[in-house]
């Protein structure tokens, strides 16, 4: 009986032991004490810091301890579990272009105004700053890389429709939506329909918006409305590129559009610049006919991240240091040559290495193109409900473009269902 | 109770887990219902409005429907064919049963996101496979993945490929306990093989149907994963492919309301319920 009951001790006790290994419960002691060296632990995710980069700041820093840790999957989703729980926090996490969600959580990070970044302000792009700025006037993201757009076309197939196909020349007429939905239809006229402009009424609508300097709400957070000349004049450019028929309803990232634009059934879209990168992978039998030319309507963003500093940290002072370096405009240089992210400091647009030929853009040097587009992108104030309206508002135009709805009807809908979400 | 506290201690492990993992989230879910909370700042109570959102909300109704509809599509095509694979299965002929129980029952360990990754190109609108094969016999193209029919078929098939042989495993244990006598007598008495298929086997298997009917109910309302990879968190064109689960996840976690995503599980959880009571009474009510 004795026996029995050691045996079953043993076996709860093996049971214990197992479960506990898999994770460590006790966090590791910290050595700062120990040998003055301050522990940082960074958040980015794949292709957002060069590993290299990462791995020379630990040389220039020998009094930073800096575990870099690349975090994958659904990466806002852990950041906001992390914030939630309130433990594990890192020191400096990187955000991407839906910073403004974290607006309202801004307690939550230090102002890096308050550690000294307003010495270096007039380095960065302006509008690009103050998308990392609250509107109570806190800096919570130091700039990263940037995503100006530009006029992605193929250059065979505009010179075979008899349009413009220098890159100067496709910038200087076709610089209206316009322009760009006439160039459009002699395009279908010329191949019979077989080449569409451009892929779907999304990167429309998001492309005429992402020119304006206004967007969906004021900087004290009141809705502009609807019927905003902006909201007004994306969603009419979008259907009218549907009614049309320019548009080959090709989803971004999918093997539909990566197989059409491999296939050339797609003439031309307006993009960020990380496109490059995008378009290179899905479309690599069409290497060497694409061109850039500045967008039709005007320049602006799409995406672009940022560094910040949460307030769990200790030791914000040597974070900042790491990341002004991090993100000095030199090394944003070298991020472009090495990952193909766009500088934020335009101090370097002049540098060589900004202005190589690329062979994919049949020996053009397109750097040019998206650095005067940088400069040339509109202040535009988002706001943290800006993405759920853009949201609501693009789903609905897909339902125009692809099930062959009423915009009308959409558009009344649509109003509505914004109203319902801002109530909320 | 003191004397046998090595036992408790032994099986405690799964309480402590459950407690944890289960039982808090519950309660907590429950809590959440009632707040507004975008799942870092301050929760602030909010009543019943979460609720009232929700009963009020055409796309949560909307994603009702889909819901019901691809249960309908997937469900009832896989138990049937998962009855007749079990039957085959049984059949005394049948040489290499177990190198085909395996095959049938496969496409259930494979990876979810795999399957709609492969399902996403076999029904693409340009470029699909489906749309090759009508195109090469001279039939039109079908637009599936932007037609609200279109994307049902095509997550229901992917429920369908996926479930029918786990559920055809689970007929043909029930096949296997239905003692052979019965089918001896009926075959003494002159009874058609069609005729001890429909009073013999049916009637004996109705608890193992009753089983399989509830537990692709469970499985039908909480798809998830299925649309999310195959047409995104938006459910596609139309929202044709938006499920109860999927809309859950992108009012929590695209839109950040967590509270509502609370209230929404609450009232899959009681669409869930009188749906299995009703399916439990259809199908048990008939034997009675």
């Amino acid at each position: 009986m004795i026996r029995r009951k050691r045996t079953c001790w043993t076996a709860i006790l093996m049971v214990c032991v197992l479960l506990t290994s898999g994770c460590s419960i006790w966090p590791g002691q910290d050595d700062s004490a120990n040998n003055k060296k301050v522990t940082l632990t960074l958040w980015y995710w794949n292709r957002s810091i060069d590993d290299k980069l990462i791995a020379r700041a630990k040389e220039k820093f020998p009094n930073i301890e800096l575990t870099a840790q690349k975090i994958g999957g659904d990466f806002k989703a852990k950041l906001k579990t992390t914030l939630a729980a309130r433990s594990g926090e890192p020191d400096i996490v990187a955000l991407n272009d839906w910073i403004m969600e974290l607006f309202p959580s801004e307690d939550r990070f230090y102002n890096l105004y308050d550690l000294g970044a307003g010495d270096i302000e007039d380095q960065y792009l302006p509008w690009k700053w103050k998308q990392g700025v609250t509107p109570s006037g806190q800096m919570i993201g130091f700039p990263m890389d940037t995503g100006p757009t530009a006029l992605f076309y193929r250059e065979d197939l505009f010179k075979e429709a008899g349009l413009p196909s220098d890159p100067e020349d496709v910038t200087r007429q076709i610089n209206s939506w316009d322009a760009y939905a006439a160039a459009g239809e002699q395009i279908k006229e010329k191949f019979g329909g077989k080449v569409f402009l451009t892929d779907n009424i999304a990167t429309v609508y998001n492309q005429v918006i992402s020119q304006s300097a206004e967007r969906y709400f004021r900087p004290d957070g009141s809705f502009i409305g609807m019927d905003s000349a902006t909201v007004r004049k994306s969603w009419d450019t979008a259907v009218a590129f549907k009614e049309k028929g320019l548009l080959a309803n090709a989803d971004g990232w999918t093997p539909g559009w990566n197989a059409a634009m491999n296939n050339g059934e797609i003439a031309s879209f307006v993009g960020a610049v990380w496109m490059k990168q995008v378009l290179q992978e899905a479309a690599p039998d069409t290497s060497g006919k694409w061109r850039v030319a500045r967008a039709p309507g005007g320049d602006g963003n799409n995406g672009g991240s940022f560094l910040s500093i949460l307030k769990s940290s200790e030791h914000p002072q040597e974070a900042f240091e790491l990341i002004r370096w991090l993100q000095s405009p030199e090394n944003q240089l070298e991020q472009y040559q090495t990952l193909n992210l766009f500088p934020s400091a335009p101090g370097v647009f002049d540098d060589p290495a900004m202005k190589e030929k690329e062979p994919f853009f049949g020996g053009q040097a397109t750097g040019p193109v998206f650095a005067e587009s940088a400069q040339e992108v509109p202040n535009a104030f988002f706001g943290e409900r800006y993405p759920s309206v853009h949201n609501i508002i693009t789903r609905r135009l897909n339902d125009v473009a692809k099930q062959n709805a009423d915009p009308q009807q959409v558009w009344t809908d649509t109003v509505h269902r914004v109203e319902r979400e801002l109530q909320r | 109770m003191w004397e046998h506290r090595a036992l408790y201690v032994a099986i405690s492990p799964f309480y402590i887990l459950f407690a944890v993992f289960g039982l808090f989230p519950i309660g907590f879910s429950l809590y959440l219902a009632f707040h507004k909370w975008d799942g870092i700042g301050v929760m602030t109570f909010n009543g019943l409005n979460n609720f009232k959102y929700m009963l009020t909300d055409a796309e949560f109704w909307q994603a009702v429907g889909n819901t019901f509809m691809i249960w309908i599509y997937s469900t009832i095509p896989m138990l049937f064919f998962a009855l007749i694979i079990a039957f085959l299965l049984h059949a005394p002929f049948v040489k290499f049963r177990t190198l085909f129980r395996v095959g049938y029952f496969l496409p259930n360990v494979t990876s979810i996101v795999a399957v709609a990754i492969i399902f996403g190109a076999l029904f693409a609108n340009n470029y699909g496979f489906l749309n090759y094969l009508l195109q090469s016999v001279g039939l039109p193209v079908v637009e599936w993945l932007n037609a609200p029919w279109g994307i049902k078929v095509a997550i229901s098939s992917m429920v369908v490929w996926r479930w029918t042989g786990y559920n055809a495993v689970i007929y043909l244990a029930g096949l296997q306990s239905i003692p052979q006598t019965l089918y001896e007598a009926a075959k003494i008495d002159g009874a058609s093989a069609i005729q001890s298929f429909f009073r013999i086997t049916i009637p004996m298997l109705r608890p193992v149907i009753l089983f399989t009917v509830i537990t692709s109910t469970i499985g039908g309302m909480q798809l998830f994963t299925e649309p999310q990879v195959l047409v995104g968190n938006d459910g596609g064109a139309g929202a044709a492919g938006m499920t109860i689960v999927l809309y859950l996840y992108r009012e929590s976690f695209i839109n950040n309301y967590f509270g509502y995503g609370a209230a929404v599980g609450w009232g899959m959880f009681l669409i869930i319920a009188l749906f299995s009571i009703v399916n439990w009474k259809l199908v048990q009510g008939k034997s009675s």
